[in-house]
């Protein structure tokens, strides 16, 4: 997009000649300027009291207080006390610094970020299938050429509209779309096909696909042959995911599985891709490891318009994931745990090896275990509404009170920051610069066009500052953002994520540049020399395992976590709105997004309303073993009839994470978000206004006493 | 022999070999040594597709899921072709034919069971075989004989059981060329399973070129003196075949633990433990066992089983019990969609039963519903409702009181163009239009209100259109069908002020403009019906003169118009 005019008055507008979504705009992105100027932004730091107050404070205050916080709990209780909590939204730049400043100023295996909850089941899936995790290995207008798209558990007609242009096109183009969603969201409403699968079921949905695909000969055997390892072992597996058997499973009609296979199977070029709906699950990866199958048996990977691509939600949820912020990963996408990665990275950062910490608590396992022995007692939480995205969040609520020392930076006074012993007022997006990786691996640049408001700075500006008060001001020490992004290019040199032959000037020049794109001194012999374009489509010639082919997993379909039975008889299932985004901290205060959406909707399906005696429009309690929430009932026949949808964009009681399992995935740690089992009931007026439906409206810096007020909810 | 425990399975189908990698999955290899022994010559496949083996859907290895390496590969000592013929409880000790001895701490019984053949003169020869051509089908080893001897010169074969597996077998003959014949001794097909009205629909979804039925008949001989040349049926009758396939039912196989001294029914009997009741370290799963008097075919609970039954002994739970399954499924009958749960027939007053018959298309819906939850169902020729009353069944759910929504489940199908295909001039404001921006049809009526009159204009107004641009077209429509017209109050006259004259005006030039289109469903009024019945509920017109008056400019119109204009008010509010 563009920006022009001032914070008070932005003009924005879509950019035509940006490539990725050629000027399209959704109403978060013609919106997006009124949180600059927003009359609840922060624009001082906030230190709590001796009285339990959050007060307006300086900022070598409100520093000092962090930087002693973290002394003395690192020197109580050993460096792992202390964490980090980072966020996909944040530039690549400040993921790297935000992971560096873990490792080398904090010396702490503990960081890990919101995007664990967010794209780790597809980015463990593709590493193991494919040798690599980039969300589309495609250009987006690749779409459009697709003769038929599998989408499975991804509604971008509300999370990411822009797109829906690219398979707008490719309707034109005769091509067919498959949606596989509980729901009939406004993404299936477009399909030729929906698949509405029983939350839980995809692995057997795609292994019945995989089987019908065998039987009917449509399977690609010269590519399995070329191509891949580990194709009988799928073959073996599918013998038993018969279409009848995958009917009782899945919930959907045999004959809609045939057809599926079929315009699959017979399609010259077909892609295959994934959204949260089969990832946020307790197998996730392997939910996402059966859809990949599906496009390795049919040869797509590596051809035009084809292959396998997840759809990857938040703003730098790529770039987010490369550069260290995770848990186990240190910059350009290396194993934490590899001594060749640990040696470079030591390397570049200037430090002794054995100095680099090993792998740290995945992001809810963390959170999980704030305050306990051996857990983390001091936490800085950057770019994340933690108590509001987090599974379980009743419980992670009372998690976040067990710290010794929280520190939040932020925009507003989310949920969060409510509970923090400070708060940072942290630049936005139009105030920064830096760059972002999007879903098709593209780097492109963030531009500072406003200054921030006085006494508002930079997260870059935070993390050197405390790093120096710290100790280790020397390795963090940068002259502007580009000096960043050189030494994050230097550190991925040679990893997956390259990015060591991207510049800005080379961003600017190109509208962008795909990874991987090694530095002239780190490619391989045969290209030496010559500027690497970047490589907006992967896979062509090989797969970056160490055989060069890709690899088949078998994928055992098995229940989710928790099942509906007779206490919890519903599946409750949780995703996003259109005019909200992730935990709505800046979209519950954009007075126009309010209005699209101004509460959230539990949606049931009329039969089921009837039974439970809900009407259209009524408030209702929804409660899991975990917690309750509160929503207003829309009724609709687009939701499955042993199915809720909540959207977790609320907090407070509204909040559907009170009610998600932290059931995690083996591989990724990512929890079930879109599975649990619930039971709803109606509620009153009165009873409503007893919890406080409304006082969870935050801003109110005392907030942290609201917070405790909602939680003597009656589930509490 | 290592220090672990012996455990022996015998029976490598459905049952046997699923228990094996359930035992594999839940660590079962620390505390056994695991050995299965499997009379067919190969491993484990999926029987359930031999059909469409039969039929050439599948090819035969495909439908493998455990093939004899992946035995080895699992440290399991696999014994194929070998049949046990001996259990010494006493001595824990298994006999295997040829010598094999398998010593066990705990057996697995998982035989299965065997076609049912019954007795017909000129069947068995006197080596002991068949007679050449006739066949029993249960085994891959059954299924590649049929196939040869078809690809040999067979041109008309009979089934004699028209059971699911005799329909199975009767499709697979036909998709290999040859005219089939299905014999039943019943009076409807699949009398297990239906009942006679839907037994008799299903006879006539399958009645084709190439198939006949022959009903309420008992075959007493197969003719032929080296191989078939036809049946003779009690009612004397006879028919020329050279194929003939025994499809009567299946027997479980108990001979080996009735020698063995075990209790026996019909089966091999379980408790819920699946020991059996009279020796503790001896278990039965799958076809051969019998569960509180059932005996199940289906694989879904003889997985259930063998899931339990490796729990128990892999010790993840030693409490683990199988306490029996709710029988339902899904068929498929030669290309017929098919679902049956439960009961067929209503058993007592009780019981509700809610049918939905067309006999044109051979649909029958029928469930049996007993104190709000379904007690059984059979739902024939239509595929989109089974999933649904098959989860009711399964999970008892409490029904809606409307049974219909049960039997009748709308299309979820997006449909592609159905977002398109939809007349926005039904929609109500509310409805979203642009689904990138938030924008309502009342958005962009209200934007057309304030002086936005193209589709440029509207779409700067309220940014529909601004984000994938694929609603720009419903847009237009939105302008089209109300054609500036603010919403007026009911009734006529109108208190909508400047705007709405100003609407009227431009509308009237838009009618200047189209009146002589083609498509005009009124005379002096440009507008096709479906336009038109937009225009009048955006606009709330209830009376032939409040269209005419808004519509026409206030024109006389014929008699004939007015009728049309009357009965088309009348579908649009009602009388």
């Amino acid at each position: 997009m563009t920006l022009a005019g001032t914070p008070e008055a932005p003009e924005i507008d879509g950019d035509a000649a940006f490539p990725v979504n050629n000027g399209a705009l959704c109403i978060k992105g013609w919106t997006a300027g009124a949180t600059l100027a927003h009359p609840e932004r922060l624009t001082t730091p906030l230190v709590r009291g001796a009285d339990g107050i959050l007060r307006p404070a300086g900022w070598d205050d409100a520093l000092e207080r962090i930087a002693a916080a973290f002394r003395e709990t690192r020197a109580a209780y050993g460096p792992d006390a202390v964490g980090v909590f980072g966020g996909g939204s944040l530039t690549n730049e400040k993921s790297y610094l935000l992971g560096k400043f873990a490792r080398v100023a904090l010396q702490t295996a503990n960081i890990d970020y919101n995007g664990r909850f967010c794209m780790s089941s597809a980015a463990a899936a593709g590493i193991r299938a494919l040798g690599i995790d980039r969300g589309l290995p495609f250009p987006l207008a690749d779409i459009a050429g697709a003769e038929v798209i599998l989408l499975t558990g991804g509604n971008p007609a509300e999370t990411m509209p822009p797109l829906m242009q690219y398979f707008a096109k490719q309707r034109a183009n005769g091509g067919k779309l498959i949606v596989a969603d509980p729901r009939l969201t406004a993404t299936a409403e477009r399909a030729d096909l929906h698949l509405r699968l029983r939350p839980g079921s995809d692995a057997a949905l795609a292994n019945g696909l995989m089987h019908i695909l065998i039987r009917d000969g449509l399977i690609d055997a010269d590519y399995i042959a070329e191509r891949t390892t580990g194709f009988d072992a799928v073959r073996n597996l599918a013998a038993t995911y018969w279409p009848e058997r995958v009917e009782r499973i899945t919930g959907v009609p045999e004959i809609r599985l045939l057809r599926a296979a079929r315009m699959l199977g017979s399609a010259q070029s077909a892609m295959v891709l994934t959204g949260r709906g089969a990832e946020q699950q307790s197998q996730g990866v392997a939910n996402v490891m059966s859809f990949i199958n599906i496009a390795l048996a049919l040869g797509l990977i590596g051809r035009p318009n084809s292959g396998y691509g997840c759809l990857t939600g938040q703003g730098n949820g790529q770039g987010g994931r490369e550069h260290g912020q995770k848990a186990d990963q240190l910059p350009g996408y290396r194993l934490i745990t590899d001594p060749a990665a640990r040696r470079h990275i030591a390397g570049v950062w200037g430090i002794d090896e054995v100095a680099l910490p090993g792998p740290g608590r995945s992001a809810y396992e963390m959170l999980d275990t704030l305050g306990e022995d051996g857990g983390v007692r001091a936490l800085l939480v950057m770019g994340s509404n933690v108590v509001v995205s987090a599974p379980n969040s009743v419980h992670i609520a009372k998690r976040m009170r067990a710290l010794d020392f929280l520190a939040v930076s932020d925009f507003f006074v989310s949920e969060t920051a409510a509970d923090a012993d400070v708060v940072l007022p942290a630049a936005q997006w139009a105030e920064e610069s830096g760059t972002m990786t999007n879903l098709e691996g593209r780097v492109i640049r963030r531009r500072r066009v406003f200054a921030p408001p006085p006494g508002v700075r930079d997260d870059i500006a935070v993390i050197c500052e405390l790093a120096q008060r710290l100790g280790k001001g020397e390795y963090f020490r940068y002259g502007d953002t580009a000096a960043i992004f050189d030494e994050l290019g230097r550190a991925s040199a040679g990893g997956p994520a390259d990015y060591s032959g991207i510049s800005y000037a080379k961003i600017d020049a190109n509208a962008g540049v795909f990874w991987p794109c090694p530095g002239v001194e780190h490619q391989s012999a045969w290209d030496r020399g010559a500027e690497h374009p970047g490589t907006p489509r992967m896979f062509a010639d090989g797969f970056p395992t160490a055989d060069g082919r890709a690899r088949f997993h078998p994928v055992h379909h098995s229940a989710p976590a928790e099942e509906p039975d007779a206490a919890y008889p519903l599946y409750l299932t949780t995703g996003r709105n259109l005019a909200q985004y992730q935990s709505g901290t800046q979209t519950r205060r954009i007075v126009e997004l309010r209005d699209i959406a101004p509460a959230p909707l539990a949606e049931l399906h009329p039969v089921t309303a009837q039974r439970y005696g809900v009407a259209d429009g009524a408030l209702i309690a929804v409660s899991t073993r975990r917690g309750t929430a509160h929503f207003t009932a829309k009724l609709t026949r687009s939701v499955r009839e042993d199915t809720v949808f909540a959207p977790f964009h609320w907090g407070g009681i509204q909040a559907a994470n009170r009610l998600t399992n932290p059931a995690l995935d083996p591989t990724s740690r990512m929890p079930e978000f879109k599975v649990a089992a619930a039971r709803i009931e109606t509620i009153d007026a009165v009873e409503t206004d007893a919890v406080g439906i409304e006082s969870v409206e935050i801003g109110a810096v005392e907030a942290s006493k609201t917070i405790d007020a909602v939680d003597a909810a009656p589930d509490d | 022999m290592s220090d672990k425990q012996q455990l022996v399975v015998i029976g490598n189908g459905m049952a046997g070999a699923r228990f094996v990698e359930e035992m594999i999955a839940l660590g079962g290899r620390d505390t056994y040594d695991i050995t299965v022994v499997g009379d067919e010559d190969c491993g484990n496949y999926n029987r359930i597709l031999l059909s469409g083996v039969l039929s050439g859907a599948h090819r035969a290895e495909d439908i493998f899921i455990n093939p004899a390496e992946w035995y080895a590969a699992n440290g399991v000592a696999l014994h194929t072709g070998v049949r046990v013929i001996g259990i010494d409880r006493k001595g824990k000790m298994a006999y295997g034919a040829g010598g094999l001895l398998l010593p066990y701490d705990k057996l697995v019984i998982a035989t299965g069971s065997s076609p049912f053949v019954p007795t017909m003169d000129g069947l068995v020869t006197d080596e002991g075989g068949y007679k050449k051509g006739a066949f029993v089908f249960r085994t891959l080893h059954d299924c590649r004989e049929i196939i040869d001897y078809a690809a040999g010169g067979a041109q008309r074969a009979a089934v004699i059981g028209g059971g699911l597996l005799g329909l199975e077998a009767a499709r697979g003959l036909l998709n290999r060329g040859l005219e089939v014949d299905v014999i039943h001794l019943m009076g409807w097909l699949m009398d297990q399973q239906l009942d006679p009205q839907s037994g008799d629909l299903l006879q006539r979804s399958l009645e084709g070129p190439g198939v006949r039925f022959h009903l309420e008949k008992l075959t007493t001989a197969i003719t032929g003196d080296d191989c078939v040349t036809g049946l003779q049926f009690q009612d004397g009758s006879a028919l020329d075949c050279d194929l003939v396939i025994i499809a009567a039912g299946i027997r479980p196989n108990v001979d080996l633990a009735r020698m063995a001294g075990l209790h026996i029914r019909r089966g091999i009997l379980v408790n819920d433990s699946l020991a059996c009741r009279n020796d503790q370290n001896i278990y039965a799963i799958g076809e051969c066992a019998e569960h509180r008097s059932r005996i199940y075919g289906l694989v879904a609970p003889i997985w259930e089983q063998s899931r339990v039954l490796a729990e128990r002994l892999a010790g993840q739970n030693a409490e683990a019990a199988y306490t029996g399954s709710r029988v339902a499924t899904k068929l498929k009958v030669m290309d017929v969609e098919l679902a049956v749960a439960g009961e067929k027939d209503p058993l007592d007053d009780g019981d509700e039963v809610v049918t939905y018959v067309e006999p044109n298309r051979q649909v029958y819906k029928k469930i049996i519903v007993h104190g709000g939850k379904v007690k059984g169902a059979i739902l024939l020729g239509d595929g989109e409702a089974a999933p649904r009353v098959l989860q009711a069944f399964d999970r008892e759910e409490t029904l809606p009181d409307n049974r219909a929504e049960l039997l009748f489940p709308l299309g979820s199908d997006g449909g592609g163009a159905a977002v398109n295909a939809v007349n926005v001039a039904d929609l109500p404001a509310a409805a979203r239009i642009c689904d990138c921006n938030g924008v309502t049809k009342g958005g962009i009526m209200a934007a057309m209100d304030a002086g936005s009159r193209s589709l440029a204009a509207v779409c700067a107004a309220t940014r529909a259109g601004s984000g994938c641009g694929s609603c720009k077209g419903q847009v237009q429509a939105v302008l089209d069908s109300i054609s500036g017209g603010p919403a007026e109050p009911e009734g006529s006259g109108g208190s909508g002020g400047g705007a709405n004259g100003c609407s009227n005006s431009n509308f009237n030039s838009n009618v200047n403009a189209r009146d002589d289109a083609a498509g005009s469903y009124i005379p002096g009024i440009a507008l096709t019906r479906p336009e038109l019945v937009g225009a009048i509920k955006a606009m709330q017109l209830r009376t032939a003169p409040a269209v005419l008056s808004a519509l026409s400019g206030n024109r006389h119109s014929d008699p004939g118009s007015a009728r049309r204009l009357d009965a088309l008010l009348r579908s649009v509010w009602g009388d």
